[in-house]
């Protein structure tokens, strides 16, 4: 039972595109599971490494650029951009990592911070590349047929496809972590970081792995998010509050946990997006709020908290 | 005078007009954190609030924003108390992660009530004897910035004789330099966290009453500005006031002198490229005193 139910879970999450046909219903759906995998990318490095990165911005936006440069381009179709975009984004999590890692604990997420300005002002000045603060716009994805009938990419149904597997992949990503060795070695090291080097871990070499392992599951869903909205610039997709919305879904909805990320996804971005679908702006202030009631009332998250509860464990 | 001289001393002159307020927000930012090993998130939104408070008072009363500051500064330095008391210092058991992610949860709800409240727009504070920049000895010097200078070192010297002088200040010194020993000393350290909190406060409102007429204002300006001020207390080391204004005018002259010999467009990433190698090379600041 306990194996069967997240397949069948799964299959109910891609068959709603079936019978929702409400085009802003699927719309949140999309928003809501490309923030779950956000959500869990951070939450490997955030929540069971304990190294608090306030600079993902950083891997989405290399992401979303690298899929949107390589269809402008090069006609390369963004599905193979995406993935592209995910392996740029590992890529250049190397470096950075290597620096960062020097640093622990608010020092590191300031030096995250830092990183994150730097990459967004190059790209904001590096016109050639990214057409500076005008950003890059597609107009049209290219024909794809699908059993013989060709996708229509003006509806929604089809990227709700698309980000629901990328969803999936990502939850069987971190399921698959969580049992690793690397993900023992981490627990560790954020228990406690000198007895973890003590006893023989490479804690830089753990730490930068996962990063990495963040990193591309960031940008796959920056990719997914030039897809998507067919529009990028450096003020949507290299924004500090960017980043610290990946923080704040994995901490509301519970660190350490995979189900975490997903509860905070639905109910943060839920809130938000009726927001600015009436208002424009200011969406984010339920952000701040519930970190802020998280924080103080309920530092395991919301999905910590009713695990908690449902296991009867006090 | 040769051009080349004169673009120098102008270029050096505007970077230490500009940085004598990041100084100003910086020293707010680290009184806070070396009392209470807070990394305050939200400290760019107190200055974002203090620009709006200024604004306001000039288009909605027509109170000349510099003259608004006897009223703005008083009241966010209760309002900061007031924060402390009731918002952050349930928090502080929870450890520095947590207080920072809880600051963080601060600024993004500070900052988009303001954009909910006034929109994203850019808006500009004109004053009418602004037009003309002074020009003493040839270089240009415009007045809002000149009269801000003037300001925040009265500002900051009424500080250092606070913490210098007076009872109160040695006590913030005190905690900050040792909370237990302090608190065995007879200082209540929970009055001193709170009072500080009210001048970190106050202080970063101050910079921002003074800044409204030199800079764009708008709800998120607050994300720029608090990173700045990271990197002027990373090069001064975090805790140390000497070091926060001795960062934020080397902040400023660098962006100047960026902005002239580099390029506008990279100047604050020179900052932040500084301010990374600080962090990994001199994580006590450049001109600190190691300190555990």
């Amino acid at each position: 039972m306990k194996r069967v139910l997240p397949v069948i879970a799964a299959l109910l999450l891609l068959a709603i595109p079936l019978g929702v046909s409400n085009q802003f219903l699927l719309h949140l759906g999309i928003t809501v599971l490309m923030w779950t995998i956000l959500g869990l990318a951070w939450n490997l490095l955030g929540g069971y490494a304990g190294q608090v990165s306030f600079g993902h911005a950083t891997f989405f936006g290399i992401g979303a650029y690298t899929t949107m440069i390589l269809y402008l381009s090069f006609r390369l179709a963004p599905w193979y951009g995406m993935a592209l975009g995910g392996v740029l984004g590992a890529l250049f999590s190397l470096p950075i990592g290597l620096i960062c890692f020097r640093l622990r604990g608010p020092y590191f997420s300031l030096a995250t911070l830092a990183v994150a300005e730097i990459i967004r002002l190059v790209a904001l000045n590096w016109e050639s590349l990214t057409n500076g603060p005008v950003g890059l716009l597609i107009t049209s994805l290219p024909q794809v047929t699908v059993f013989g009938a060709a996708i229509n990419w003006e509806r929604k149904e089809p990227f709700f496809v698309i980000v629901a597997v990328l969803a999936l992949c990502a939850m069987l990503a971190a399921y698959l972590f969580t049992r690793s060795r690397l993900g023992s070695y981490l627990t560790a090291i954020r228990e406690d970081e000198d007895a973890a080097e003590a006893i023989g871990i490479d804690t830089t070499r753990s730490k930068v792995t996962v990063l990495a392992l963040s990193a591309f599951l960031t940008g796959l869903a920056g990719g997914f998010y030039g897809l998507y909205f067919r529009y990028v610039d450096p003020d949507a997709v290299f924004l500090i509050s960017l980043s610290v919305e990946m923080v704040f879904i994995a901490v509301v909805g519970g660190l350490r946990t995979i189900a975490g990320p997903v509860v905070g996804a639905i109910f943060l971005t839920t809130i938000a997006e009726l927001f600015r679908e009436r208002f424009m702006v200011g969406h984010l202030i339920f952000y701040g709020l519930f970190m802020m009631l998280v924080i103080r009332f309920l530092p395991e998250g919301i999905w910590g908290r009713a695990l908690r509860i449902l296991t009867g464990r006090r | 005078m040769t051009a080349a001289m004169e673009t120098l001393i102008q270029s050096l002159v505007n970077g230490v007009l500009t940085g004598s307020l990041y100084a100003m927000i910086g020293v707010g930012l680290t009184v806070i954190f070396g009392v209470m090993r807070i990394i305050n998130l939200a400290h760019g939104e107190m200055v974002m609030l203090g620009m709006f408070s200024a604004y306001w008072s000039y288009t909605l009363w027509k109170i000349d924003s510099f003259l608004s500051a006897i009223v703005w500064v008083p009241l966010f330095f209760l309002a900061g108390m007031l924060a402390y008391r009731y918002l952050v210092r349930a928090i502080m058991p929870g450890g520095e992660l947590n207080t920072l992610l809880y600051t963080a949860g601060m600024s993004l709800l500070i900052a988009n009530v303001a954009l909910f409240a006034w929109t994203g727009d850019y808006r500009t504070l004109n004053l009418p004897y602004a037009v003309e920049p002074l020009h003493p000895f040839g270089i240009a010097v415009p007045v809002p910035l000149a009269i801000a200078f003037g300001l925040a070192a009265l500002i900051t010297a009424a500080l250092y004789v606070f913490l210098a002088r007076t009872d109160t200040g040695r006590a913030v010194r005190a905690t900050s330099q040792n909370p237990e020993a302090a608190a065995l000393m007879g200082i209540n350290v929970e009055r001193i966290a709170m009072i500080t909190f009210g001048l970190g406060t106050a202080l970063a409102a101050a910079a921002g009453v003074l800044l409204v007429p030199s800079l764009y204002l708008y709800p998120t300006v607050g994300e720029i500005l608090v990173v700045k001020c990271f990197v002027i207390v990373v090069l001064g080391g975090l805790g140390s006031i000497p070091g926060a204004i001795a960062g934020g005018i080397l902040l400023g002259v660098i962006e100047s002198f960026g902005a002239v010999y580099v390029s506008v467009a990279y100047k604050d990433t020179i900052g932040f490229i500084m301010f990374l190698l600080v962090l990994l090379f001199r994580p006590q600041g450049l001109f600190g005193a190691a300190r555990s």
